[in-house]
């Protein structure tokens, strides 16, 4: 894959500490392994990667980085342990591109500083996979915050 | 009366408050359990105001319930909130009262017609409404004067409250029957309204605390199919396209009233993890804090409450007998607990009951596993 990165989003890799090139090893990665999330429409994806500290997310398309976003809570499984059948509409707007399921979006148990809250996550319902979306990544940032404040 | 005519907070009090409210999100170990009766009008009353003047004194509203936290010792936030708000930015009448909050008396949705017309106002034309602009003076007051006690909270209620501030409760009740796709699109509307307001308050401060789940979708109301039709589907929509639109991460659920058959639907509702669930009642009784630990304990930060009724005609030693049963019961609630009334503190409740509240939870709240 040849990904362009605008020099735009590399200024904000670069302010988010982000490289460039783990970043484009991480898209490999996925591609290779197929564990990744693809849009249910257009053909924009989602690859993760990092480690147990900071779970980092690239967003691309097959020849452009469109975001990176990151969190830095733990995700453990799904909240309440099991995928029990819920009352309302939850399918989201991905696809794993592993197994072909829509992705649900469900509360998952995410761990950070010892406290252990739920979040909401994008769930592969087959394959035991857990995203989230930049938004809630963006929700996560602030509560990170406020534990780092509170616990500290 | 404007800050300089208070005496100062105390600064040790208000530490210790602070550590003691947010120990439900964050496990971080304190004394006992923290007190949250919901004081909005009721600290206008230790002031000897009414609650229209509260209402209309938003700044100095923020005061008299920061001064009452700390008389009464309990969760330091500047609560300043109505049930109806998001009536008047799309064109209801509002009605000032002496001895309760402003109600709607006009609303803008008269026909079926209507709501297909009807348009969500966008963020940044919510922000120069009257009940942002109202609201935000309150927060704003509370910011600076009271920056320790500062939420960022936006109060929402849940579809069915924002449809009924839109459109007359006896029309929404009889489209309910006769045409339940109209309902559905109302509280659709009702759903994107809260998200563009949630993300109001968060671009404005950062942070945004959702106060939404449902009141009038209750058991005496509804039956549980509508509340998930008309209540719990679109809530659980709106708040996830909230913390989608990074517009986190605090969520209150406040479920008002009876909810004995569609409570369990609400563990699956979208959480964060500043989640708390309070639940009014279980038929006619207060909903036991053991029921409440059993299905959210694990999941989230418990809310248990004691009847705002009992608060409000009470004696002092009914209060503290149910508030002890419940505090008993949910202070090791794995993910926290708080205990409060089960809706805002009556306007004109008796100090002494609020105090015996209080004095429940530092007799039997105390954590003896720290
Ligand atoms: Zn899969």
């Amino acid at each position: 894959m040849d990904i362009k990165i605008t020099e735009e989003l590399d200024n904000t890799l670069k302010d988010n500490g982000f490289k460039q090139e783990e970043i484009l090893d991480l898209i490999e990665s996925a591609e290779s392994s197929g564990t990744k999330l693809k849009a249910r429409e257009g053909d924009i994806a989602i690859a993760k990667g990092g480690s147990d500290n900071l779970t980092v997310y690239a967003v691309y398309s097959p020849d452009e980085l469109l975001d990176v976003y990151a969190h830095k809570m733990n995700i453990l499984g799904l909240t309440g342990g099991e995928l029990s059948e819920i009352d309302y509409d939850d399918a989201s707007d991905w696809a794993c591109a592993k197994c072909g399921e829509i992705a649900l979006e469900r509360n998952v148990d995410m761990t950070y500083m010892g406290v252990t809250r739920p979040g909401p996550g994008l769930v592969c319902p087959k394959c035991d996979e857990f995203y989230v979306s930049d938004g809630v990544a963006k929700t996560l940032k602030t509560a990170e915050a406020i534990l780092e404040e509170k616990r500290a | 009366m404007p800050a300089k005519d208070y005496a100062p907070i105390d600064q040790n009090w208000l530490e210790e408050a602070g550590s003691l409210w947010t120990t439900p999100w964050v496990d971080k170990p304190s004394e006992r359990v923290i007190v949250d009766p919901i004081i909005l009008s009721h600290a206008a009353s230790l002031f000897r105001k009414n609650a229209g003047y509260f209402y209309q004194n938003p700044d100095e509203a923020i005061r008299m319930v920061c001064h009452a936290c700390e008389l009464y010792d309990v969760t330091p936030v500047g609560h300043y909130l109505y049930a109806d708000y998001w009536g008047q930015d799309y064109g209801a009448e509002i009605k000032v009262q002496t001895n309760s909050p402003p109600g709607i008396t006009n609303r803008p949705i008269k026909t079926a017609e209507d709501v297909d017309n009807f348009e969500v106002l966008e963020t940044e034309d919510l922000v120069k409404g009257p009940t942002l602009t109202t609201h935000y003076k309150a927060l704003d007051t509370c910011k600076e004067e009271f920056p320790h006690m500062f939420a960022p909270i936006t109060q929402l209620g849940g579809t069915m409250e924002v449809a009924t501030n839109w459109a007359a409760i006896e029309d929404v009740f009889m489209w309910m029957i006769t045409e339940p796709e109209v309902v559905d699109k109302l509280c659709k509307k009702a759903g994107d309204h809260m998200v563009n307001a949630c993300k109001a308050t968060s671009d404005r401060y950062g942070a945004n605390v959702m106060i939404t789940g449902s009141v009038i979708a209750s058991g005496d109301l509804m039956d549980t199919e509508q509340i998930k039709r008309f209540s719990f589907q679109p809530v659980s929509r709106a708040v996830r396209k909230v913390l989608n639109a990074g517009a986190g991460p605090g969520v209150y659920y406040h479920l008002c009233g009876n909810h004995t058959d569609d409570y369990q639907m609400w563990k699956n509702a979208p959480m964060s993890p500043f989640t708390i669930v309070q639940i009014g009642y279980d038929g006619q009784n207060i909903f036991p804090t053991t029921k409440l630990v059993e299905a959210f304990g694990d999941r989230c930060t418990c809310f248990g409450t004691v009847d705002t009724k009992l608060v409000d005609r009470g004696t002092p030693a009914q209060v503290y007998e149910q508030a002890k049963e419940q505090v008993i019961a949910g202070k090791d609630s794995p993910r926290g607990f708080i205990l409060g009334t089960a809706c805002e503190c009556p306007t004109n409740a008796p100090p002494v009951n609020v105090r015996a509240l209080v004095k429940a939870a530092k007799d039997h709240g105390k954590y003896e596993k720290f």
